[in-house]
């Protein structure tokens, strides 16, 4: 299979399960967690169902295309459930039959896997997914994001697209597979690799980073000052970037490290706070009306 | 008499919880069921996604329960003609008994009126609905999760609750789960439903439905298939008894499958390649001829693969990780050891004690001071090298992959940059021993710089006011201690432990503790360290105790005085000695110590003659023999002084009228316990 009938299949399956396909976040961030369609909608009270690829950046895995394995810029597949369903582990392993995985002749095993961000302020308990022995999946019950208990709890799961897409196909290195039929990731992508990875570790001007550190960071306060909660947390991601490219470049030194995730927290905490807020103003508008409340969901055999 | 049932299915329980989880649940439900006196036998079941409780033997009611309860005194209870008052009347309606059922009983504040109270048994069932969920949802787990609305809390959501007395369902909520009779298959084999009517009907019908649920059985399955599949190439599975009880929790379903690798990657390590299996894949090694062999063993939830599909992925994972390792050990190999020293003033070792490079530097000169101080200045070039080096591998993508590897990865670098042998190894052991059974560092230069590492990390975070604290001990600091205790006993070196300390705080500089007390802190966690050691080898603890409370500096010093004790206590009874010095303790305790020496002038006394005499004479030889650690000669003179000792006590009373003579007294006695001490505090010795 290549990776885009893998990202077609994922979003056919999850689309069908009631889930809006939202598009990669236009801002560098580690993680699709940090995509607010995560980050930002897991909190509150507000029901809330999305897939989406998000491209994600890594500087300090940087391997300049030469790692089979390992990639500055990657793809994850994001799915979040909120509140999580009680068959949601039946709905993920529909979505590995749907890419003709049948669970029977395969081991599939779900291995304690907790998920912390410091910098997000962010918690969740869950497993890795383990296929042969392959962890093709993390699923995580968020428990708290940006310093905030949520309630009620969704459910993440995060396919590393590259990593399955590889697996099933059994190749050895990640620049073989096809990304699409007759063109494969390594003609799309590894000059990529290469160039971003010198950038990390070579030239990337941490003077300059370190500014834009700086100033970003108090862009984001003034955005909260004025209310503009998603202008604050675009920002904020732009800090957590900066600090990846200074981290990859070793300008963050050991006792910098703690003081700027703290700072990158403060500013997530302040996001999330804010945005919690107004949703509350504008009256949780997701909620369901009090005429149609749907049917809880039945406790499944999981 | 009836058999219990009891099965809650959740998600997937990590596998490390498990252990202890079981053994809650069953402590938890034995004292609820011996507290609701319901008795039976119970046991405990579990799998990945279960936790059972079965029970035989138990009461389908409680017994009744039978209680006395005073009331008024009979002489306000009963009047003058013997007929009961109103008070007891009133007494016997409080508690539901009749007023002729009440009787006097003469209890040491007098004749009372007392009524006899029995509170009906409930039937089990009943009694058990209740019980039962408190039970689950008060266990303890490192982790908890909140699900669903945010409300329910305990290790992963729960999904069924199957409750059976007797056949019937206990009716219960649990997390909001209705119990029943109902539970599921495997997850992925055979997910259905299972209606259960007891506990044998349950096994069965678990069995059919690929689930094992008795620990024991998944563990003897996987032990038994390992062997089969490695045999099959000739090879046995590698020994690790603690892997395959986490496979035991980790499935449902007990299989286990052979994958190969390129034997090409034979070429790397060893220790990367079983880390790699062991640490990363769970997957158990095959050895044969004592040689890694390349194949692997594989953990899987399953019936069996009878198509190699599960073996050809866990085939691919390991080449996926093995090439990985193979690109960390060549690319790290671009760069020697020594020029990686910079990046380590990257590197926190902790916020207030500064980077790696600053912790490099203290060891280094920590090193050099141990080494004069133990006598191994000869070793110096090596030690120098070693030190330097020792926390270089930290800035490796190796033990970044690897980190169980620290310390062995920095040694297979040393060995490939070519530094000396007695170097590498000592990068290679110095945190070792790991754990009780570990063995300490082969080399004495890789004892001094393990050494100086933990010395300078407890010193530290001790001089920080981060010693560890009840059972919370975040930098693992008891175990470095241990480390220091094992190597110093295993190495026999003798070393003044507090002036070390001192060392390696002076190294430190401006600790926010106080110096004194900072090392007086630092004896009595070493000394308890030593203390837990040495009973642990399986000495006395009253022995132990005997030498841990005289003056002990030099810890190989204090063991080979234990040693000596307890060989000597089994062929000589110590408790005439520990008597007599229990008597000197006492006497010096009071007497003030006047500085008198020993005149045998000023004796008056034969015994005290006698005893001074045998003293006298003994106390030249226990000098020569204390000063080269014969212990046990030195410990046979003193057990000798008894009987002058018993006799002194007997018929000479040290605390004469004449003070010279008192005096003089003392001082024999004085002189006799602080030569004693040198070995032992006897008093401390308990018959």
């Amino acid at each position: 299979m290549d990776l885009q009938t893998l990202i077609l299949k994922l979003s056919t399956h999850w689309a069908s399960k009631g889930c809006l396909l939202e598009q990669p976040w236009d801002v560098e961030v580690g993680a699709g967690t940090m995509h607010p369609a995560t980050f930002l909608r897991v909190l509150g009270p507000e029901p809330w169902r999305a897939a989406y690829v998000q491209p994600s950046r890594r500087p300090a895995d940087g391997r300049y295309g030469a790692n089979p394995f390992r990639l500055v810029k990657h793809l994850q597949y994001q799915v979040v459930l909120k509140p999580a369903p009680a068959d949601v582990q039946d709905l993920y392993i529909e979505s590995l039959v749907a890419l003709g995985i049948d669970p029977k002749e395969h081991d599939l095993r779900f291995e304690e896997d907790n998920w912390e961000s410091p910098t997000l302020g962010a918690w969740g308990v869950g497993w890795q997914v383990l296929l042969d022995g392959m962890e093709i999946t993390q699923f995580t019950y968020f428990q708290q994001a940006g310093g905030i208990d949520l309630a009620p709890i969704t459910a993440e799961i995060t396919y590393g697209l590259e990593r399955i897409t590889m697996f099933l196909a059994k190749r050895e290195s990640v620049y073989d597979i096809e990304w699409a039929p007759g063109i494969t990731y390594g003609e799309v992508r590894r000059q990529d690799e290469y160039e971003v990875s010198k950038y990390g570790f070579e030239v990337a001007d941490t003077a300059l980073w370190q500014t834009l550190f700086e100033r970003f960071e108090a862009e984001a306060a003034r955005c909260l000052d004025a209310g503009l909660v998603l202008p604050a947390y675009d920002l904020a991601l732009k800090c957590s970037h900066a600090f990846n490219i200074l981290d990859a470049r070793g300008a963050v030194s050991a006792t910098d490290r703690v003081g700027v995730i703290r700072r990158v927290r403060e500013l997530a905490v302040g996001c999330a706070n804010a945005y919690v807020a107004s949703r509350e103003a504008q009256g949780f508008p997701l909620l369901p009306k009090p005429a149609s409340e749907p049917a809880r969901d039945e406790a499944g055999n999981g | 008499m009836a058999e219990f049932l009891f099965e809650i299915l959740a998600e997937e329980i990590p596998a490390g919880v498990l252990p202890a989880a079981r053994e809650e649940l069953l402590a938890r439900a034995t004292a609820a069921f011996a507290e609701a006196r319901l008795g039976g036998t119970l046991a405990v079941h579990s799998t990945s996604r279960r936790l059972a409780l079965v029970g035989e033997d138990v009461a389908d009611h409680q017994r009744d329960a039978e209680a006395e309860v005073t009331g008024p005194p009979a002489s306000i209870g009963y009047d003058a003609d013997g007929n009961p008052t109103k008070a007891a009347t009133g007494f016997a309606k409080a508690h539901g008994v009749a007023v002729e059922d009440l009787r006097v009983a003469s209890l040491p504040k007098g004749a009372y009126l007392v009524a006899r109270k029995v509170t009906p048994g409930r039937p089990a069932n009943e009694v058990l609905g209740e019980i039962l969920p408190p039970l689950v949802e008060k266990m303890t787990f490192p982790r908890m999760m909140r699900w669903g609305d945010g409300t329910p809390q305990w290790i992963r959501p729960v999904h069924s609750v199957l409750a059976l007395f007797d056949g019937l369902v206990i009716p219960m909520t649990l997390f909001g789960v209705e119990s029943g009779r109902t539970t599921y298959g495997h997850r992925t084999l055979a997910p259905g439903r299972i209606v259960t009517m007891g506990v044998s009907d349950w096994l069965q019908k678990l069995r059919a439905a690929h689930v094992e649920p008795d620990l024991a059985v998944r563990r003897a399955r996987f032990e038994e298939l390992s062997r089969a599949l490695a045999a099959e190439v000739g090879g046995e599975p590698a020994d690790d008894a603690a892997l395959l009880d986490t496979w035991a929790h980790l499935v449902e379903s007990p299989c286990v499958v052979r994958g190969s690798f390129d034997p090409a990657f034979l070429e790397l390590p060893e220790e990367i390649l079983v880390t790699s299996m062991r640490e990363h894949q769970k997957m158990l090694p095959v050895r044969a001829g004592g040689q890694l062999a390349p194949h692997f063993l594989a953990v899987c939830d399953q019936a069996g693969d009878p198509k190699g599909l599960i073996a050809r992925g866990n085939e691919w994972v390991t080449a996926a990780r093995f090439s990985d390792a193979r690109f960390f050990w060549d690319d790290d190999g671009k760069t020697r050891l020594e020029d990686r020293l910079p990046r380590l003033g990257n590197l926190q070792f902790q916020e207030a004690l500064g980077d790696y490079l600053k912790k490099t530097g203290r060891i280094q000169d920590l090193t050099e001071k141990l080494a004069a101080r133990l006598g191994l200045s000869h070793l110096d070039g090596m030690l120098v090298r070693a030190a330097k080096l020792v926390k270089a591998d930290l800035v490796t993508d190796m033990v970044r992959e690897f980190p169980d590897l620290q310390g062995v990865v920095g040694g297979l670098y040393a060995r490939r940059d070519g530094e000396r042998e007695e170097v590498w190894q000592a990068l290679y052991d110095h945190y070792r021993p790991a754990s009780a059974d570990d063995g300490v560092p082969r080399g004495d230069v890789g004892g001094a710089v393990a050494l100086a590492d933990r010395l300078d990390t407890i010193t530290g975070l001790f001089g920080l006011g981060l010693a560890p604290t009840g059972s919370r001990d975040p930098y693992a600091l008891r175990r470095a201690a241990l480390g220091v205790v094992r190597i110093l006993l295993d190495k026999k070196w003798r070393l003044d432990l507090p002036a070390a300390c001192a060392d390696a705080a002076a190294l430190h500089g401006g600790l926010p503790r106080a110096k004194d007390e900072l090392l007086e802190e630092l004896s009595a966690f070493f000394l308890e360290r030593l203390r837990f050691l040495l009973e642990s080898k399986g000495h006395a603890p009253d022995t132990v105790a005997a030498v841990l409370t005289t003056a002990c500096p030099d810890f190989a010093d204090a063991a080979e005085r234990v040693e000596a004790v307890e060989a000597l206590r089994k062929e000589q009874d110590f408790a005439p000695l520990a008597t007599a010095f229990k008597r000197m303790q006492n006497i010096l305790e009071k007497a003030p110590d006047e500085g008198a020496e020993l005149d045998p002038a000023k004796m008056t006394d034969d015994a005290e003659r006698a005893l001074a005499l045998d003293y006298l004479q003994a106390r030249g030889m226990l000098d020569d023999l204390v000063a080269n650690r014969r212990y046990r000669d030195a410990l046979s003179i003193m057990a000798s002084l008894g009987p002058s000792l018993d006799l002194f006590f007997t018929e000479v009373l040290v605390m004469a009228e004449d003070p010279e003579v008192r005096a003089n007294r003392i001082a024999l006695l004085r002189s006799i316990r602080d030569q004693f001490v040198r070995v032992a505090r006897f008093s401390e010795i308990r018959g």
